[in-house]
């Protein structure tokens, strides 16, 4: 799966200028400090924090992107500094639970 | 869906509320911001949360959920049971992550049996969390200073203890102004693992001919220059082995030195 996937399929907006990428596993959590610890390379990270340090953490841990779910608006400063660091950020509509039984359902986990 | 259905699909330890596990609940809601379970929980829902704290209960009490679901194999520790027994709310814990515990529930609402692997959290020690590379330039006192903010805003943005983060800080800025100081350039590598923070500062320049004498208070090397701007006044390395829990000096004179501090977390 893609993040381009997420977004052909699933109907998740691309907010950020950056490249597509490959996804390997999910991990979700709106704790910084969580995905620091507990996200690996290549992890789609879902999240209802848009604030722009999810950027830096993002970077860190190298997730393939952020999803922000619920349809929460993502500041401008936090799309453009994901932009600068060729972050990806999704935007879903629907909260995180009901987006990963849509993910799960989608069959696309294991493509 | 019946709670103790959801323990089951979780593999949850049940925490507190035994007798409320045949309680029905409509709705999963899963977040780690208390905000967003009071402004978007619907009633008669149950909380997935990796936020192990009281709060977490109470929020879910306001928001007039059934019970609250630690993942990760998150426990609270602040009374969190008591206001769960006296508010009759069910409190489980399971050590799945919040993707799987996703996925398990939502497989059992959907009556479909699926075994995935159980994840635990990776524990190993020297698993490396973040690494990083940087460089300072000598004699550029303009950027002087800059790679250790980058470190420090680094450090902090992952929610270690202020604490330890000023420690590093101070080693770091120590380092890069001895860089400054007295070599061509360097290049700064920052690791971290679950147990330390490790930066290694890997300098150009003419290295220090006895790095026990450089350990002293007060030794310098600097230039009246160098001291009028307030540095070189010999406080240097002592600083950084105050700061850190180990510091390992490596030095070829005309070659250049290696630094390697560390700081346990």
């Amino acid at each position: 799966m893609t993040t381009n996937d997420l977004v052909e399929r699933l109907g998740l907006k691309l907010l950020s200028k950056s490249e597509h990428r490959a996804v390997d596993g999910v991990f979700i959590s709106d704790m910084v400090s969580d995905v620091m610890a507990g996200a690996k390379s290549g992890n789609l990270w879902l999240t209802v924090q848009t604030h722009k340090s999810i950027v830096p953490a993002a970077n860190l841990v190298d997730v393939s992107a952020i999803v922000i779910t619920s349809g929460k608006t993502v500041p401008q400063e936090t799309v453009d500094l994901a932009s600068k660091y060729n972050i990806i950020i999704l935007s879903a509509q629907l909260p995180t639970f009901e987006l990963i039984s849509k993910l799960y359902g989608s069959g696309l986990l294991n493509k | 869906m019946e709670i103790n259905k959801i323990r089951e699909a979780l593999e949850a330890n049940v925490i507190e509320g035994s007798y409320g596990l045949d309680a029905s609940v409509e709705h999963i809601y899963a977040s780690d911001l208390m905000s967003d379970v009071l402004a978007f929980g619907k009633p008669c829902s149950i909380l997935l949360t990796g936020l192990a704290s009281r709060q977490a209960v109470i929020s879910a009490h306001m928001a007039e959920f059934k019970g609250v679901v630690f993942i990760r194999g998150k426990r609270p520790k602040d009374g969190a049971e008591k206001f769960a027994r006296d508010n009759h709310l069910v409190l489980l814990s399971s050590d799945l992550d919040m993707f799987d515990a996703c996925i398990r529930i939502d497989s059992a609402m959907k009556g479909v049996h699926i075994d995935l692997p159980t994840v635990k959290l990776p524990q190993k020690s020297d698993e490396i969390l973040l690494k990083h590379e940087f460089y300072i330039e000598g004699s550029n006192f303009a950027n002087a200073g800059m790679v250790s903010t980058e470190i420090k805003s680094i450090l902090k943005k992952i929610g270690l203890d202020p604490k330890l983060v000023r420690r590093v800080a101070i080693s770091t800025y120590e380092g890069e102004m001895n860089v400054v100081m007295h070599a061509k350039r360097a290049r700064v590598r920052l690791g971290v693992t679950p147990k330390l923070i490790e930066i290694e500062i890997n300098d150009e320049g003419k290295g220090i001919p006895d790095v026990e004498l450089a350990m002293q208070e007060g030794f310098t090397t600097a230039t009246e220059e160098m001291r009028a701007m307030g540095f070189g006044s010999g406080m240097g390395l002592p600083n950084i082995k105050r700061n850190s829990d180990s510091l390992n000096i490596k030095s070829e004179v005309g070659v250049g030195t290696t630094l390697k501090m560390t700081f346990l977390i």
